[in-house]
């Protein structure tokens, strides 16, 4: 028998059926990125196209050679000769690094993305990349016109195009194609902007090494919003913003810049880097006073012109002794997906910290997802331990994913073992989309929402890259009453699940909001560094049915306000002609708070209760430090972090500061560091200083 | 049909949509299955193209015909699925610790797993070449079409894909 006759046998196997429940879920799934698309056309998720991301050879040889307009042997080396010149350049092109493929990408995903019916402009690249294509065709076209017009047929496949380009080409040959304004170069542009975005955004498809390192940028979604602008405090003296304990964009960031890529400037959430970091702020004094606020005014490293206002939140530490009971459900994504090292293997040594960690009495079930959802461990006490081990060790990955049966399966167990006045919690572990299946994003917040009034809380443990769909963890977190973590390496997981599983398992407060009000008369501007995707309304202040972020055990949350004093040279807003310039003295005069600077206040909801408690803090002059060096070292990290983080999402306030300066501020506060996690924060600065000029 | 519903659903239409993925859903499985040859992954595989489709289905062109596109996204959504599950690696590692049989395995209707295997650990482009040309009874022409090359690309791949399979499949010269 011959490899042919079996090959021929390759034709006559019957695929078997699709499986009616996976094509029910593809097909919503479809449904979902159709509406997506449209609601975000602005929102470039890398090829958008879904074209074939082949080299940029085959782009040029594929039309010439199905075209056969080779044909003709004299017309071939007509056309050769300048064609592979071309091709030298694109060659060469095509090894450039990947900085400045990203480089084009933006470029690019702006002129595809929003308005379609505009004709594109080319960028910078692109045009480029018009006058090199210009040469062949222009020598091609001078010898034989009728070759110009053939081409210009073959690139204008789209038919719109094509009867206006055969006209011009046909009555105006070359002049068309030089005279500029013409409607032909609009076109031409156009016409290059789609190949070019189709295979831009991946550079070459490259040697295995190099794929490890590259963002997929289709693949991750991350929330996240514009940095938050400079505000005026004549016009918006207030600032309100919910308490965040996520720390996921810190791993992210750390995975990307140890894998060799600068972060997306879109996974960096400013807030979660700074949250990280476990700081010594002064804590309260009992467990009445859940928080403590430590508020420090001090000059902005980074400008000479505005100064930093630091408010320093620690929450109250339950000693272990006292720790409530804890049931824990694991909902454990088991797709296909998650066969990786990075991936199941990481959570299951991550779930096996956690349940050392747990004491006798504690509960813990565990549900996983796939094809189907399945109970696999009852609630179970940690007493039989060995029991929990094993059903943990049996895990394995398999099938596709469809996360709404299984958060039902869990919140069930939860409640079948719901322990009054501890801490019930389930635990979600996923790789990314958690909602493949026929409820909606939507749908899922909804039920995560009823779920919640059951005081049930959840934590989402984000795991591998690739897939992360990080704003539907932070959606779900943020919904549920709960936090969100990135799990990229064993010790992040001893460091979410071991070492602050206090703050992670016990809350102490929920619906955490902050409210800042600044004082006209003494700061002109201010900007709240981070907290992008956690603003609240004024009015949500104090409207105790709008959900806020949660507090754990012992959890520090730290907000840094850029501030800009009157009369600063650095003032981006003129004073309003019409403004109450006049009337504000007259009322702040008579009270007693004309040297305050801010105020700070906080709302917050024991656990189990509905009505917020209120504290405030003044800041006057005697929070205020002469220099940066004065600060605490704390103080002092944090704003290095916040520089960071800045730096990394592009934030025009920190331009001219040099990653170096970053480092040196971290170094000389990193104090004792017990953990290494300042160390590990130095050696991202460097990575990020050397990529950050290739 | 086809070009109706993807026109109304580039204009934004939900059902001409659902409509159009509805009917393209099997051709799909049935691609993403030869490539993966599971079809659990199958399922992964078709889930995400429909995902793509859902994403860019606005910018189609019709520059090729949508068939040919729907194979191109399938091809790149199965790469990347293996290239995730680092299947490569496995099936050639199973297949090589795999004892030779002699002869076919089963009736004549049925491929050998063995061949499967073999097809399957091919570079990747000469397995996508085999795989269209008899898998999918493509011409050498439309298989260039999908994979974004000359026809005589293909033609060279598949020659090479035969001489290795043979070597693979320790026969001999015929």
């Amino acid at each position: 028998m011959t490899v042919d006759k079996e090959l021929e046998k390759l034709s006559r196997t019957t695929p078997p059926a699709a499986d009616p429940e996976a094509r029910a879920r593809a097909l919503a799934a479809a449904m979902q990125a159709f509406d997506d698309a449209g609601n975000n056309a602005a929102v470039p998720q890398g090829n958008a196209k879904g074209w074939r991301q082949s080299s940029i050879i085959n782009w040029i040889w594929s039309p010439a050679m199905n075209k056969k307009f080779l044909a003709g042997s004299a017309l071939a080396t007509l056309l050769v000769i300048p064609a592979a010149g071309y091709l030298a350049i694109e060659l060469t092109r095509s090894g450039l690094p990947i900085v400045d493929q990203e480089k084009i990408t933006d470029n690019i995903s702006q002129n595809i993305a929003p308005k379609p019916a505009e004709p594109v402009t080319a960028s910078p690249q692109l045009s480029e990349a018009a006058t090199e294509e210009d040469g062949p065709a222009q020598s091609a076209a001078a010898t034989d016109g009728q070759t110009s017009q053939d081409k210009e047929q073959q690139a204008a496949k789209p038919d719109a195009l094509k009867s206006k380009l055969e006209d011009s080409a046909a009555t105006a040959g070359l002049a068309k194609r030089a005279a500029p304004a013409a409607p032909g170069i609009a076109v031409e542009g156009q016409l290059l902007t789609e190949p070019m975005a189709a295979i831009v955004p991946s550079p070459a498809p490259p040697a295995e090494g190099r794929v490890q390192i590259q963002l997929d940028p289709g693949r991750e979604r991350f929330a996240n919003a514009a940095a938050n602008p400079i505000k005026s405090v004549a016009t918006d003296p207030v600032s309100t913003f919910s308490a965040d304990v996520d720390s996921a964009s810190y791993s992210f960031v750390r995975r990307s810049l140890t894998g060799g890529a600068m972060p997306d400037p879109q996974s960096v959430r400013v807030e979660e880097m700074i949250n990280y970091f476990p700081y010594d702020w002064p804590r309260p004094e009992n467990a009445n006073q859940p928080f403590k606020a430590t508020v420090t005014v001090m000059p902005t490293p980074w400008n000479h012109d505005t100064e930093l206002m630091h408010v320093a939140i620690k929450g109250y530490d339950i000693a272990p002794a006292t720790a409530p009971h804890a049931n824990l459900v694991f909902l454990i994504d088991v797709s296909g997906s998650m066969d990786e090292p990075d991936k199941l293997p990481l959570l299951k040594s991550a779930f096996r910290l956690l349940v050392n960690k747990l004491k006798a009495d504690d509960t813990v079930s565990i549900v996983t997802y796939a094809g189907n959802a399945g109970t696999v461990l009852e609630p179970t006490r940690v007493a039989e331990k060995s029991k929990i081990l094993s059903a943990i060790d049996r895990l394995e990955a398999g099938g596709s994913t469809g996360g709404a049966e299984g958060i039902e399966a869990a919140y069930d167990l939860a409640k079948q073992a719901f322990v009054k006045d501890g801490v019930n919690r389930v635990m979600l572990a996923t790789d990314g989309d958690f909602n493949v299946g026929p409820s909606s994003d939507e749908d899922l917040k909804r039920i995560i929402e009823e779920k919640r009034k059951d005081g049930i809380f959840l934590t989402v443990l984000g795991f591998g890259r690739g897939n992360l769909n990080d704003s539907l963890m932070q959606t779900l977190a943020q919904n549920g009453n709960g936090s969100a973590a990135y799990i990229d390496t064993l010790a992040e997981a001893q460091k979410a699940l071991v070492e602050e599983a206090g703050s992670t398992l016990f809350p102490i407060a929920k619906d955490v909001k902050f409210q800042v009000e600044f004082n006209p008369e003494r700061i002109a501007e201010y900007r709240l560094i981070g907290y992008e995707t956690r603003a609240l309304n004024r009015e949500d202040f104090n409207n105790d049915r709008v959900d806020a972020g949660d507090i754990g055990s012992g959890h520090s949350v730290t907000a840094i306000y850029e501030i800009t004093p009157r009369g600063s040279p650095a003032v981006m807003n003129d004073d309003l002609r019409y403004g109450p310039a006049e009337k504000a003295p007259a009322e702040t005069s008579d009270s007693a708070h004309r040297g305050e600077l801010a105020f700070v206040k906080m709302r917050y909801k024991r656990p189990g209760e509905d009505k917020s408690a209120l504290i405030t803090t003044p800041v006057g002059d005697s929070n205020a430090v002469a220099s940066v060096d004065a600060a605490p070292q704390d103080v002092r990290f944090s704003v290095a972090v916040a520089a960071f983080g800045q730096k990394l999402s592009r934030v025009a306030a920190v331009d001219s500061y040099s990653y170096q300066a970053i480092a040196d501020l971290a170094a000389a506060s990193r104090g004792t560091d017990t953990f290494g996690y300042r160390s590990d924060f130095l050696g991202l600065i460097r990575l990020a200083d050397g990529l950050s000029q290739r | 049909m086809d070009a109706e519903l993807i026109e109304r659903a580039q204009r934004g239409d939900r059902e001409a949509f659902g409509q159009l993925v509805s009917r393209h859903y099997d051709f799909v499985h049935a691609t993403a299955w030869r490539w993966s040859g599971s079809s659990t992954d199958a399922d992964d595989i078709a889930q995400e193209v429909c995902v793509k489709l859902g994403g860019a289905i606005r910018s189609f062109r019709g520059a090729s015909s949508f068939r040919t596109w729907l194979y191109t996204l399938t091809l790149n959504a199965a790469r990347d699925h293996r290239r995730k599950l680092a299947r490569e690696e496995r099936t050639f590692r199973a297949y090589a610790a795999e004892p030779q049989q002699d002869g076919p395995l089963g009736n004549d209707d049925e491929v050998s797993s063995e061949l499967w295997a073999a097809v399957r650990a091919l570079p990747e482009r000469q397995c996508d070449a085999v795989l269209l040309v008899y898998g999918e009874g493509l011409s050498h022409a439309a298989a260039a079409d999908v994979m974004g090359c000359s026809e005589t690309t293909v033609s060279w791949q598949v020659h090479e894909a035969r001489k290795r399979l043979k070597a693979m499949l320790g026969q001999e010269e015929v």
